[in-house]
């Protein structure tokens, strides 16, 4: 067991060890964030760049906009993932496996490629600059069923039998007992679609132009310029964004914890 | 999943109803995902890889070349060398990263003291902003002063490798960065699905007094391959599909030393203008990720275990 | 064909403008006052970059009628961003050209309009750009104006000079003297090294070098003339003089860290780190003196021979404020605009003795700085060419591969040579 614990901390610190630099390097001047030997510890910390993220570009108003367009496009891909994963995982329809195949191959397609055709498309609705051209794009997603379509398939079927012999429509079973028994699967889906969205730079890129509409992660990017990049501020503002996923994450913790165990399942 | 599911010969009237009241079911499952997904994905995806038989340069007509970019792409020495980069970026870490998440997510799944922040820490880099993550990792690798090359050199090793600043150590460079800061990732996924292992089949296996590794043997590996099985087909894919990590990092330097398909894309289309070119190449690569997908989902049947209890 | 359509429908688009502009001319004169028009702008770094404000002030001060939006794009990002959006359709009015290949880019795909009626039209007068207009026209037309224009300049360390004993450089120097100055410099070693100059990661940091003569560009069917200079810088670099090119760049090393640090004696680096410098010294960041001296030249070539960028601005062939986008174009790059820049500490494409004095008037600008902007010939860091994107991607991996010593100088640029080659045919 000690073994162990020396194992996990050991590990724990390689994981950690470029968020030591990365705070440490957020305490620096400028100048000084790239030279060598490292100075762990800085040896004037400037607390103010914890101030000047703020002030130096509107933060706040990006944090505000990176929850909104988190919480809303992680939602809804839960939402009509785990929906549109029930029937691929439990129910047979005619195309099933075609469907099925054509949401996987798409995944395959890397998303650079079809960025013009759908920029147009945008344009034609006229949402560009607005916060719902990202959450179009990115609120159906195939690696979201995908993910679920793998956990529902698990769930006993004896269990969904039971419940249709009972007169459960599979609406009833879906909501009753599909996604009680799905939690883990289900917080999973959530971190990754937040950290996605949250972390997302390409799409804010292209779609967002008013300092209104912007996200973190432009945000971050504020501070590389044309002939210079204030690295210690990236590093201070780095960690700040990473508070709310860390945050979230802490707190779906207990469906890793808690998970299903034998509640409800025998054979 | 059987491949080809065979649709019921409805021969009666009722029968036939009841065959569509189940389809119209399925389907009202799937419309709000198919419907937002087939406009904004799958058209201007199926669009654009239309263009692979065109030339086009973003702006002006589109005028149709046939298999003239194909032909195009076995001259293109950036073609052969970002596809030799890819298929070894792939190969270095899908299996790696399969391994280490699976076996984060093993030890993290016993009762032990602050395991909650453990997993919050192990997956903590892909949390973290990626131009953060880059000038970080380059540091740490930093070739004369950093901390690896002085452990290294504190360990006895006269020479250590120049890292991202050399054409030999920039690809695996990249490669452990990505493992880095993908198993944590993968953990989560191997987490949740150790989650749903039944505890009753442990003490089944305890009973007929199996010892800890057969344990894992026996009962863990197997009801964790549904979820081996998407971890394979998503990690192959999207490591198919490198870009953002290596553009932050190396820039598919030193020259063209991890230069990768995806980027090979990205400049020809953005930089270049020759979408068609660009589409081609990303034909290939989805040509290519599809038949390994194909292949790993004919061979499901023999190996993944979805329980039946 | 297609490309003849274009231009034609673009060449009956400005004339239909000009024929508006004129005839309307008296009409809009007094529609002004009540006609709100909004134009959009796109732009980088705005939030650190007091310059793209403060014109626009300027401007609306003048027009009270319009409004003048920024499109904030990272700069790292821009031209790629850009191209997206224009290839979507974008109509933002304005589109600063920030380098060649992103304005040769926007032109052969008939993005921006060519300019030359409205030149015409309005009697603006091209020669008041000491030749940079000729450097952006292409096939008898231009279509970008430039605003700001920046040179390469030499930047040195005096306290580091003044230690070691020696004269400052001079705005007369060669490359040759250069190098055998930088050798006398360096000393020490470990935190405590002192590096005789610098050269950044950029390509250009060593290749401008090679084409001060005039006698070859950075698109060429042979590149064998770069081989000089690379065998001095790689020289230097062997023996220490300057920091290992490998190690900038996986350090994401920038140029100030070390001259700021007072590692560096002298930086060959371009005009707008004046500014910089500027404000990292009234910050309190360092506190060496520092000067500045022409860019060095190669032997038999006149001093005051550099290279230099040109930012401009575009108007966009889908925006709808054509004609108010051009009066706004026209006060960005005339004197009004000039005067604001340079105010701002930044080097104007127009450049009249005032605004000059302007700039050099600044507080913390050195003395050094008025001689050592005087230059007798500027050429552009890229020509203009319908390939330049793709040419100058290879020449910056040829440029990373011989830098970190993978393949030789002779290797490196023969490699470069018929690369390029493949592309130009």
């Amino acid at each position: 067991m000690a073994l162990t614990y020396i194992l996990l901390i050991a590990l724990a610190l390689i994981m950690l060890l470029p968020f030591i630099w990365m705070f440490s390097a957020s305490l620096k001047l400028d100048k000084d964030v790239f030279r060598f030997p490292i100075a762990w510890i800085p040896q004037n910390p400037q607390w103010s760049n914890y101030q000047t993220i703020w002030t130096r570009i509107p933060f706040l108003t990006f944090f505000y906009n990176s929850l909104k367009l988190t919480a809303i496009i992680t939602f809804l891909q839960v939402a009509t993932s785990s929906f549109a994963a029930y029937a691929f995982a439990k129910l047979e329809f005619r195309g099933r496996n075609i469907l099925f195949l054509a949401y996987i191959a798409s995944i395959a397609v890397p998303w650079q490629v079809y960025m013009i055709p759908q920029f147009i498309l945008m344009r034609e609705l006229g949402l560009v600059d607005n916060h719902m051209s990202l959450i179009l794009l990115q609120a159906f997603t195939a690696f979201g069923v995908f993910l679920l379509r793998q956990f529902f398939i698990s769930v006993p079927n004896e269990l969904l039998d039971a419940a249709r012999i009972d007169g459960l429509s599979e609406y009833g079973i879906y909501f009753r007992i599909m996604l009680p028994m799905s939690k883990p699967a289900l917080a999973t889906l959530t971190i990754f679609s937040a950290v996605f969205v949250w972390n997302d730079f390409m799409g804010p890129l292209i779609y967002l132009h008013s300092e209104s509409l912007k996200t973190i992660q432009l945000g971050l990017r504020m501070f590389i310029q044309q002939y210079s990049a204030d690295y210690s501020l990236i590093m201070a503002a780095s960690l700040v964004s990473v508070i709310p996923v860390a945050i979230l994450f802490l707190a779906f913790q207990r469906y890793f914890v808690e998970g299903i165990g034998t509640s409800g399942i025998k054979g | 999943m059987k491949l080809g599911v065979k649709a019921a010969h409805p021969n009666t009237p009722s029968k036939r109803r009841k065959e569509l009241r189940k389809n119209l079911i399925a389907y009202s499952f799937i419309l709000p995902n198919l419907l937002g997904f087939a406009i904004f994905t799958l058209v201007p995806m199926v669009f654009s890889l239309g263009l692979a038989l065109t030339s086009w340069d973003g702006a002006n007509q589109v005028s149709w070349v046939g298999l003239q970019n194909f032909k195009d792409l076995l001259d293109d020495s950036t073609f052969r060398i970002s596809l030799e980069n890819t298929l070894w970026y792939v190969g270095g870490t899908v299996p790696l990263t399969m391994v280490c998440a699976l076996g984060l997510a093993v030890l993290l799944n016993q009762p032990i003291r602050g395991r909650n922040l453990f997993r919050t820490i192990y997956f903590f880099p892909y949390v973290a902003s990626l131009v953060a993550v880059a000038v970080v990792w380059n540091m740490l690798f930093f070739p004369s002063a950093g901390p690896v090359n002085e452990f290294l050199r504190a360990l006895g090793v006269a020479n250590p490798p120049r890292w991202s600043a050399s054409v030999d150590w920039a690809m695996p460079t990249v490669i452990m960065a990505s493992i880095w800061r993908n198993m944590g990732y993968y953990m989560i996924i191997y987490l949740a699905a150790l989650q749903g292992i039944p505890s009753i089949l442990y003490e089944a296996a305890a009973i007929d007094g199996a010892n800890a590794w057969q344990k894992f043997r026996y009962v863990t590996v197997p009801m964790l391959t549904p979820a081996t099985f998407f971890i394979s087909i998503m990690l192959t894919i999207t490591s198919f599909k490198v870009f953002d990590l290596i553009l932050v990092m190396t820039n598919g330097g030193p020259g063209r030393a991890t230069n990768v398909l995806v980027m090979h894309t990205y400049n020809t289309a953005f930089r270049q203008f020759k979408f068609g070119y660009s589409s081609a190449i990303a034909m290939v690569l989805f040509a290519l990720v599809m038949i390994i997908t194909i292949v790993q989902f004919t061979m499901e049947r023999r190996w993944v275990e979805y329980s039946q209890l | 064909m297609n490309k003849w359509l274009n231009r034609r429908t673009a060449n009956v688009c400005v004339a239909l403008l000009v024929i508006l502009a004129v005839s309307g001319g008296f009409i809009s004169n007094r529609a002004s006052a009540q006609d709100e028009i909004t134009l959009t702008m796109s732009a980088w770094d705005v939030a650190t970059t007091p310059y793209w404000q403060a014109v626009i002030d300027a401007y609306e001060a003048e027009h009270p009628n319009v409004t003048v939006e920024l499109i904030d794009v990272p700069s790292a990002d821009y031209q790629d961003t850009m191209n997206i959006r224009l290839s979507g359709g974008d109509d933002t009015d304005i589109i600063t050209v920030k380098d060649i290949p992103g304005y040769s880019a926007m032109l052969t795909r008939g993005q921006i309009v060519p300019l030359n009626d409205l030149i015409e039209a309005s009697g603006v007068d091209l020669s008041a750009y000491s030749g940079a207009a000729e450097e952006l026209t292409y096939e008898g037309s231009i279509y970008a104006l430039p605003f700001r224009s920046d040179i390469w300049i030499l930047y040195y360390n005096k306290t580091i000079f003044d230690a070691a004993g020696l004269d400052y450089p001079t705005n007369d120097m060669t490359w040759g003297e250069f190098g055998a100055l930088a050798r006398e410099l360096t000393s020490g070693s470990g935190a405590d090294k002192i590096y005789g100059a610098h050269f950044h990661v950029w390509r250009s940091a060593v290749q401008l070098g090679t084409v001060q003569d005039g006698l070859n560009t950075i698109i060429s069917d042979d590149y064998s003339f770069m081989a000089p200079m690379y065998d001095m810088v790689t020289a230097m670099q062997k023996d220490g003089i300057i920091m290992d090119y490998g190690e900038l760049r996986a350090g994401n090393i920038h140029y100030s860290g070390p001259f700021e640090n007072g590692q560096v004696a002298m930086l060959p680096m371009g005009s707008w780190f004046i500014g910089t410098l500027v404000a990292a010294q009234a910050d309190g960041v360092f506190d060496f003196d520092w000067g500045v001296a022409s860019y060095p030249h190669p032997e038999g070539v006149a001093a005051g021979t550099t290279a230099g960028t040109l930012t401009s601005l575009a108007i966009n062939e889908e925006s709808d404020n054509k004609d108010a986008a051009w009066d706004f174009v026209q006060f960005y790059t005339g004197e009004e605009g000039a005067k604001v820049l340079a105010g701002t500490g930044n080097l104007p494409a127009l450049r009249t003795p005032e605004i000059l004095e302007i700039f050099a008037s600044k507080d913390g600008v050195p003395v050094e700085a008025t001689d050592a902007l005087q230059t007798t010939t500027v050429r552009l860091e890229l020509p203009m060419h319908p390939n330049v994107g793709e040419v100058e991607q290879i020449l910056n991996e040829e440029h990373e591969l011989i830098m970190t010593d993978s393949l030789s100088v002779e290797e490196g640029l023969e490699e470069t040579t018929s690369r390029i080659s493949e592309v130009l045919q």
